[in-house]
């Protein structure tokens, strides 16, 4: 029969995976070291409010303007270092600037304003107030009779805090007055450092993101929690439908190519969000599957090729295979093309570090996690002898290529 | 061709048919101006009346703009406030019943109320406590003091009752401003999410979110007839007539204006209230016709009481002979509030009187009698089954209690995306994301020729089901969900791979081409499977312990992983199964 099609791999192509396992093992493991000691020690992932906690504004000036000015001008406010990083394409001057408080008063602030008010309103009675550095900047008063919101306001800026608003709560009949007064929060006072400095109408504050450090703990917590309890399931399904000598070697892949892809977030420095997140956990997915194909195949051919040594049939199925783990990887590649040139900011980071994962997912399948297979099956096999050779056992010893596969 | 085939053909063109026919609303919707598409009366018009589900895709608010903020509702001050009511109503009840002699406290720090008096006034307060007062409890019991408290189940209920309280506030104001597909939704055991696609003032938001309900009960005028009067009414708007039995048995003929367009006729009866009148919005839900529209009431200004008098509102069942248990609604005023409110009813009697949340009016009861004594029963709908009448009655004491007591809320997190930033988002986004499917088509047609247009059709019908599903399940599309269905097209396109390359090997080891379609099929079908079930077992875990847009990416690979299963499997082998069964491809059959 005549037929013709495109081949990308030739038909008996042998390359031998298995010999470079070593290799690739030992520069897979201080690559994955660095980046985890990157990622922990330094220079640490950059979090975003997400994770972080903090207050996060995306900035857009109508001219050139370079983040080192930027910077100098944020610290300039008294919040600590700030995080000045470009957004987007070069020429739309776009900036994000995140700071680690998401309120400007300290404890101190607020008890210096409880006490201006307590003076400056004796007539008023004040007898509740309340602040909470969690929440930012929101102090809560509580008066026997009704205040004039505006003397309030004047008595809190008196001591040393801008208030934005003063709003008056329920006053029920019989019971006390509460008021909430805004003061200024950190998103407010950069807005308006910036534009002191850049002029008024060329500051543009697009976005601004205020997640509580506590919330912030609890993303991260489920996010991390959600891809542990992910893996473990993969582990179990793995070791049931296959062999439990099979689920380490999955697990190992999907581990270094989840820690490649963080990875892509350590060496840029852009921001490592909930999104991120869902980048790695598509790539967690992503590893599993091509190693299963190739694990499928391994084990069809050890069904095949009987007394074959594991070595050869791990080489055979990956080769095999080599043409489809290519294209598909080439595919899914293609269609993240789209993102890549045309994205901008977040979409283009999230195709980008997807692609990192989808390259080392292909690279561990062909040499990590098949080789792990072999390993294993040394291992168990020299385990076996030792057990054989101890005087007591009477068992006789198996030969590891009988032991191969079921 | 035999049955079995049949079948699964129909099987696939229903599906295909069935989820092509679910993306019509989502079509209008996308087709719409972005400014627009959120208003649901513009929706409304638009969408194709044959369309019977407007459930429709959203996009979420990374990719559109707006404002995300999840709201803290601070459950225990609402308990301790609770109590201290609970200390008012009871010291009133030992005053009605004559028991003199006592003093009660409830302490608003602490939520805990204290009775002290002589040995026998505390006696009897012990007595009318343990009949009368089931959610309290003592925490300490001596001869001339007691100490009462909340008990553990009756906190659990009353903070729960006060977040639901708060998210019907919330929903109810939102509601008002005309944002439409606002997400509100009870997070955790004490926070609000809410997301307000395409609102762009986060200080706006904050300001209207956090502030309290206002209740009004106000007189409806039913005299005038000034609507019939007005002139340039827009075609959205029409002219209805109401009757009811008034004073004296006499028969009410009221006109009012009905619209589908709550906006639109807000905007329309700005200013053209007479002096001392102004117009109340009531949106109707008519049941019976499966349709919403909004309708005016005139209400008068100077006959007023509002909410702030009211302590308590909850459902109570009316036993007496002939009403079977029927539930109503009944308010509790304080003192001052009682003598208002006696006079208010004393002077309309026969008059409908509007109870007005937030500006919009909820219902139009009629007032009976005169009500005094600061209790004020609200009945309802005279002929609906009571189980309907029951859940209204509930969800009116909410909205009333919502009215009188919202516990404080605060915010926790809040996230606002500028609207500049969403169109420039979604248009490069959109435009990226179909770049590259049209490459990965492109790519598997020119590969594989015939078996690669057969696998372009699974994949384009792959995210057609995804999409139709999603829709459906009135779900948001975000970016995470996006990498979601990326991971889902891989994997699709991975499986149509598979099966290639194995019907390619199966016809080099020298099989027919119907042969090694049958046995490339069945040997692939349980590597896909497991594939598919392993990134499927991920999905749910992580849809499980997620948060936010964690979930969102789970519930897209979910569905996709479904879809791939079905479309790479069962559709390309019955197009494959056709064509050789056909005998069609014999020489030209390229895999």
């Amino acid at each position: 029969m005549q037929m013709k099609y495109f081949e990308l791999i030739k038909p008996g192509t042998n390359h031998d995976f298995v010999k470079y396992r070593r290799i690739a093992v030992t520069i897979s493991l201080i690559v994955n070291a660095l980046i985890l000691l990157g990622a922990i020690v330094w220079p640490r992932l950059n979090y975003g409010v997400d994770f972080a906690g903090g207050t996060e504004l995306q900035i857009k000036f109508d001219k050139p303007v370079a983040a080192g000015d930027v910077r100098d001008e944020v610290s300039k406010a008294g919040f600590g270092e700030p995080t000045v990083q470009e957004y987007g394409n070069k020429g739309e001057n776009q900036f994000l600037v995140r700071v680690e408080r998401i309120a400007l008063l300290t404890p101190d602030a607020a008890a210096k304003v409880k006490q201006e008010v307590s003076k400056d309103l004796p007539q008023a009675q004040l007898t509740g107030f309340h602040f909470d550095p969690e929440v930012g900047d929101k102090l809560d008063f509580t008066f026997k009779k009704t205040v004039d919101p505006e003397q309030l306001k004047a008595a809190v800026e008196k001591a040393g805090v801008q208030a934005k608003e003063v709003r008056s709560l329920t006053a029920r009949e019989g019971q006390d007055r509460e008021y909430t007064v805004i003061a200024q929060g950190p998103g407010d006072k950069i807005g308006q450092l910036l534009r002191d400095r850049f002029g008024k109408e060329s500051v543009q504050v697009v976005r601004t993101e205020y997640v509580g450090p506590q919330v912030g703990k609890q993303l991260r917590n489920d996010g991390i929690l959600s891809v542990v309890y992910a893996i473990g399931m993969i582990l179990i399904y793995v070791g049931f439908r296959f062999d439990f000598r099979f689920s380490p070697g999955v697990v190992i892949a999907l581990l270094h190519d989840a820690i490649v892809t963080l990875g892509y977030f350590v060496v840029t420095r852009h921001e490592f969000n909930l999104t991120s997140v869902t980048v790695i956990l598509t790539i967690v997915g992503y590893s599993v599957n091509d190693t299963i194909v190739i694990y499928d195949r391994i084990r069809e051919n050890a069904r095949k090729h009987k007394g074959k040594p594991l070595r050869d049939l791990v080489n055979l199925s990956i080769n095999e295979m080599l043409g489809r783990t290519i294209l598909t990887s080439g595919a899914t590649a293609l269609s993240l093309l789209g993102l890549i040139v045309y994205g901008v900011g977040t979409i283009q980071d999230f195709a980008l570090a997807m692609l990192v994962g989808i390259i080392s997912g292909t690279y561990s399948t062909w040499y990590i996690a098949s080789p792990m297979t072999i390993w294993l099956e040394e291992h168990m096999a020299q385990r076996r002898a030792i057990e054989a050779a101890k005087p007591k056992v009477k068992a006789v010893p198996k030969p590891p290529q009988q032991a191969a596969l079921r | 061709m035999d049955r079995a085939w049949y079948w699964k053909a129909g099987f696939i063109i229903a599906v295909t048919v069935v989820a092509v026919y679910a993306l019509v609303p989502s079509w209008t919707y996308f087709r719409l101006p972005t400014d627009q598409r959120n208003e649901s009366g513009v929706f409304e018009q638009h969408r194709p009346k044959w369309a019977l589900t407007k459930r429709h895709l959203n996009l979420g608010l990374d990719l559109q703009g707006g404002i995300h903020l999840v709201m803290g509702v601070e459950v225990d001050r609402a308990v301790r406030e609770k109590a201290v009511r609970r200390a008012e109503e009871l010291a009133a009840d030992l005053d009605r019943r004559g028991i003199k002699g006592v003093d009660v406290k409830g302490d608003p720090d602490t939520g805990y109320v204290t009775v002290t008096g002589s040995v026998d006034a505390v006696a009897q307060a012990r007595n009318q406590i343990s009949a009368d007062y089931p959610d309290m409890t003592l925490r300490r019991n001596s001869s001339t003091t007691l100490e009462l408290a909340m008990k553990e189940d009756a906190v659990k209920q009353l903070k729960e009752s006060a977040v639901d309280q708060a998210v019907k506030a919330i929903r109810n104001r939102v509601d008002k401003w005309g944002v439409s597909e606002p997400t509100i939704a009870k997070r955790g055991d004490s926070s609000i999410l809410v997301q307000l696609p395409g609102y762009s003032n986060p200080e706006k938001a904050k300001e209207l979110l956090g502030r309290t309900a206002q209740l009004e009960l106000k007189i409806v005028d039913d005299q005038n007839q000034l609507v019939t009067q007005l002139k340039d009414l827009p075609p959205a708007i029409t002219v209805d007539w109401e009757t009811y039995e008034g004073a004296g048995g006499a028969l009410m003929r009221v006109p009012y204006l009905r619209s589908k367009d709550g906006v639109l006729l807000r905007q329309f009866v700005q200013g053209k209230a007479p002096p001392g009148e102004e117009f109340g919005i009531e949106k109707v839900e008519d049941r019976l016709n499966r349709e919403s529209y909004y309708r005016t009431f005139l209400l008068d200004r100077k006959q007023t009481v509002t909410g702030e008098y009211i302590t308590d509102a909850r459902v109570a069942f009316d036993n007496s002979p002939g009403e079977g248990n029927r539930p109503y609604v009944q308010l509790t005023f304080n003192r001052t509030g009682a003598e208002l409110f006696g006079k208010l009813t004393a002077a309309n009697v026969k008059k409908r009187m509007a109870i007005v949340l937030d500006d919009n009016v909820d219902s139009a009861p009629i007032i009976q009698s005169e009500i005094p004594g600061g209790i004020c029963s609200i009945h309802l709908g005279g002929l609906k089954p009571i189980n309907e009448v029951l859940q209204e009655a509930k969800d009116l004491a909410l909205v009333l209690k919502s009215g009188a007591l919202p516990a404080p809320v605060r915010i926790l997190e809040e996230r606002s995306v500028g609207a500049s930033l969403g169109p420039e988002l979604i248009r490069r986004g959109s435009l990226a994301a179909v770049l590259g499917l049209l490459a990965v088509l492109l790519f598997m047609a020119i590969y594989y020729r015939f078996s690669g247009v057969v696998a372009d059709i699974a994949l384009v019908l792959n995210g057609i089901v995804v999409l139709a599903v999603m829709a459906l399940l009135d779900s948001t599309l975000t970016l995470p969900g996006i990498a979601g269905f990326v991971l889902t097209l891989g994997m699709a396109v991975d499986a149509n791979v598979l099966i290639n390359e194995r019907i390619r090997e199966e016809m080099k080891g020298g099989r027919s081409i119907a042969q090694a379609v049958q046995t490339g099929y069945d040997k692939v079908f349980w590597t896909i499977f497991d594939g598919h079930v392993t990134a499927l077992v991920a999905g749910f875990v992580i849809r499980a312990y997620g948060s936010g847009p964690v979930r969102g990416f789970a519930t897209t690979l979910i569905i996709g992983l479904l879809a791939s299963m079905f479309t790479s499997i069962v559709v390309t082998r019955a197009i494959v199964e056709w064509f050789v069964g056909h005998g069609k491809l014999h020489k030209a059959f390229s895999v």
